[in-house]
């Protein structure tokens, strides 16, 4: 059995869609369920909703043998996995945005940064030799620099609506195409090889 | 209550899983020096210099550090085969020897899934040693090692860095370029390799090579595809050598459980030629790894090309266990309970079963209370009286 870590919300959904146009049945994903393991009719394949971040730990681990996670919780989670496809899916970039008065800020030695994303800003903050203060956040992220928690914002950026209902411009764009990825994990691909591989070509011809 | 926890990262090992690993270590230790392997242990103490004024450097985060009285920066083992490279080249008079341990190694960084900060490893590592046939006899050895275990169903993937670096040289990216490229092409990544290659510009038939490297892998059909791709002079006599080594397994009869991957390229690693990892599907990480390390005792004052494995003993338990092949530890063959006064008759018949090769317990109560506690405690319960004996 082939097991999928899934990132439960809207990429699920869309995941399991493009799945299923690779022939992966995935009907068990369409039904009101609150069980957290579901097996395919067939018993070839099972999935997991489990958190987005959670994603690349469940891959990584070989507890999933594959995963569906977007580039920018790869880029913060950083585990040794293998990221074999593009799925093309939920574009978006991962931002530096704030005020747009306040662009000056970006060179302020001790800039304060609000994000989701605490390793990946601080690695890209080190890497320019700039300190700064980060500060952790979950959620509404856009909401620290309007009351003053923070100059600076580092988060995915779809459409930025959000950010203009909210007065606020993207300052930089620090990574681009920022998509969701097929992860595998690097046992698996070589102890199953022979369900693995016929996949991720399918997958490659639906997508082309 | 700090003081009944352990830091992150490190276990006790309870007598059930600590019989498992002593049953482990002794087929091992067995298997090895049947081989004609010898036992070397290295010290858990060294320098923090030794291990950072090498070329092949070990990172500062991952270095367990203390202060020694004098002020000098101490580590525990970092690195099993660095030790032993250490001690071939500076203490043993026959740079040509074939050694094995047991041991631990201690890792800062690692943690999480798979990974512990106490590392077991049982290895080998053939020093002094050149050519196909001695990196033939390591694969085979590392798959005899996995057998004797008793696991199932597990693979030998083998690389070779001289691929990669060959087809790298043919690209003429700067030094982050490569690294940068290093870590896609590791990640089976072609997308972002391919973006890197064309915004560095890079063209020909190396980059065609470098973007078919995450698909190198699986049979020995591999190699002929390898072959085909490049004519980078290091990287096609790394595939000839592969093609070699294969093909002295195959007459060695070890060939079956061997499949290859030549887009595996860590960084930092001291490897210089042929790679290899043991897989197991009930575990998500590598149970074994290894392979050539020609000149990682250069650093040491000598030349000493060499090759061997190291087998992650705790996660090769995990598989096992997962395999369900983890025998439980089986039960005390006799219990000998005395009588009060008997405790000399007793003592010697106890000795004489250990001699026998028993397993057995000699109880500390003695009388009727003995037999009371002791009761089911064995497979057979003896009765020393001053008469003689009973089995109750």
């Amino acid at each position: 059995m082939i097991r999928f870590a899934l990132s439960k919300g809207r990429l699920a959904a869309e995941s399991a869609e493009l799945l299923a146009r690779c022939g992966v049945d995935t009907s068990v994903l369409q039904e009101d369920t609150r069980k957290l393991v579901l097996e395919s009719a067939d018993k070839k394949f099972g999935f997991f909703l489990v958190k987005p971040s959670d994603v690349p730990t469940y891959v990584e681990a070989g507890v999933a043998d594959l995963g569906i996670v977007g580039k920018d919780t790869l880029l913060e989670e950083d585990k040794d996995l293998y990221e074999m496809l593009d799925l093309k899916l939920g574009e978006c970039r991962l931002c530096l945005a704030g005020y747009p008065s306040r662009r000056d800020t970006l060179t302020n030695p001790h800039l304060r940064v609000a994000t989701k994303y605490e390793r990946t800003a601080r690695r890209v903050f080190l890497e320019r030799g700039e300190d700064i203060e980060i500060i952790p956040l979950h959620g509404s992220i856009e909401l620290a620099p309007v009351t003053g928690l923070a100059d600076v914002i580092f988060d995915v950026v779809q459409t930025g609506s959000t950010l203009k209902a909210n007065g606020l411009v993207v300052l930089e764009e620090v990574f681009t195409g920022i998509t969701a990825r097929l992860v595998v994990n690097k046992v698996s691909l070589k102890t199953k090889s022979g369900e693995i591989l016929p996949l991720i070509q399918r997958l490659k011809e639906v997508l082309a | 209550m700090t003081t009944r926890k352990l830091p992150a990262g490190v276990q006790d090992i309870l007598p059930r899983e600590c019989r498992a690993l002593t049953n482990m270590r002794e087929t091992l230790s067995r298997l090895f020096f049947g081989c004609g392997f010898a036992p070397v242990s290295s010290a858990a103490l060294e320098y923090y210099d030794t291990y950072s004024q090498i070329s092949n450097a070990v990172a500062q985060e991952k270095l367990f550090k203390m202060t020694d009285t004098d002020g000098k920066l101490l580590v525990l083992r970092p690195d099993v085969t660095l030790a032993i490279s250490r001690i071939a080249a500076t203490k043993l008079e026959d740079a040509h020897a074939r050694l094995c341990y047991f041991s631990e190694k201690w890792d800062m960084e690692s943690a999480g899934a798979n990974k512990n900060r106490e590392i077991f490893q049982a290895g080998v590592e053939c020093l002094g040693e050149e050519g196909a046939f001695s990196d033939a006899q390591t694969i085979a050895l590392a798959a005899q090692s996995l057998e004797a275990i008793g696991l199932k169903n597990f693979v030998l993937d083998v690389g070779h860095v001289g691929y990669f670096k060959g087809v790298l040289e043919e690209l003429g990216l700067d030094e982050e370029g490569a690294e940068r490229l290093r870590g896609f092409i590791n990640a089976k990544d072609s997308y972002n390799a391919e973006r890197l290659l064309r915004s560095a510009g890079a063209s020909g038939d190396a980059v065609n090579t470098v973007l078919a490297l995450p698909t190198l892998f699986g049979g020995s059909e591999v190699l002929a595809r390898a072959k085909a791709l490049t004519r980078n002079e290091e990287a096609r006599a790394a595939i000839q050598h592969l093609e070699r080594v294969y093909a002295l397994l195959q007459e060695m009869g070890c060939a079956e459980c061997v499949c290859f991957d030549l887009g595996t390229v860590k960084r930092l690693s001291y490897y210089s030629g042929i790679v290899f990892t043991g897989l197991v599907q009930e575990v998500g990480a590598a149970v074994l790894s290894g392979g050539r390390y020609d000149n990682l005792a250069d650093d040491f004052g000598k030349h000493i090309p060499a090759v061997g494995f190291a087998l992650g003993v705790k996660r090769a338990l995990i598989a096992l266990e997962r395999q369900g092949g983890l025998a439980p530890i089986p039960p005390l063959d006799a219990v000998i309970v005395c009588e009060g006064g008997a405790e000399g008759a007793g003592y010697r018949l106890f000795q004489k079963f250990v001699e026998e090769g028993l397993r057995v317990r000699l109880a500390s109560r003695t009388g009727e209370e003995g037999v009371q506690a002791e009761r089911g405690c064995a497979q057979k319960l003896y009765y020393v009286t001053k008469e003689g004996v009973q089995e109750r």
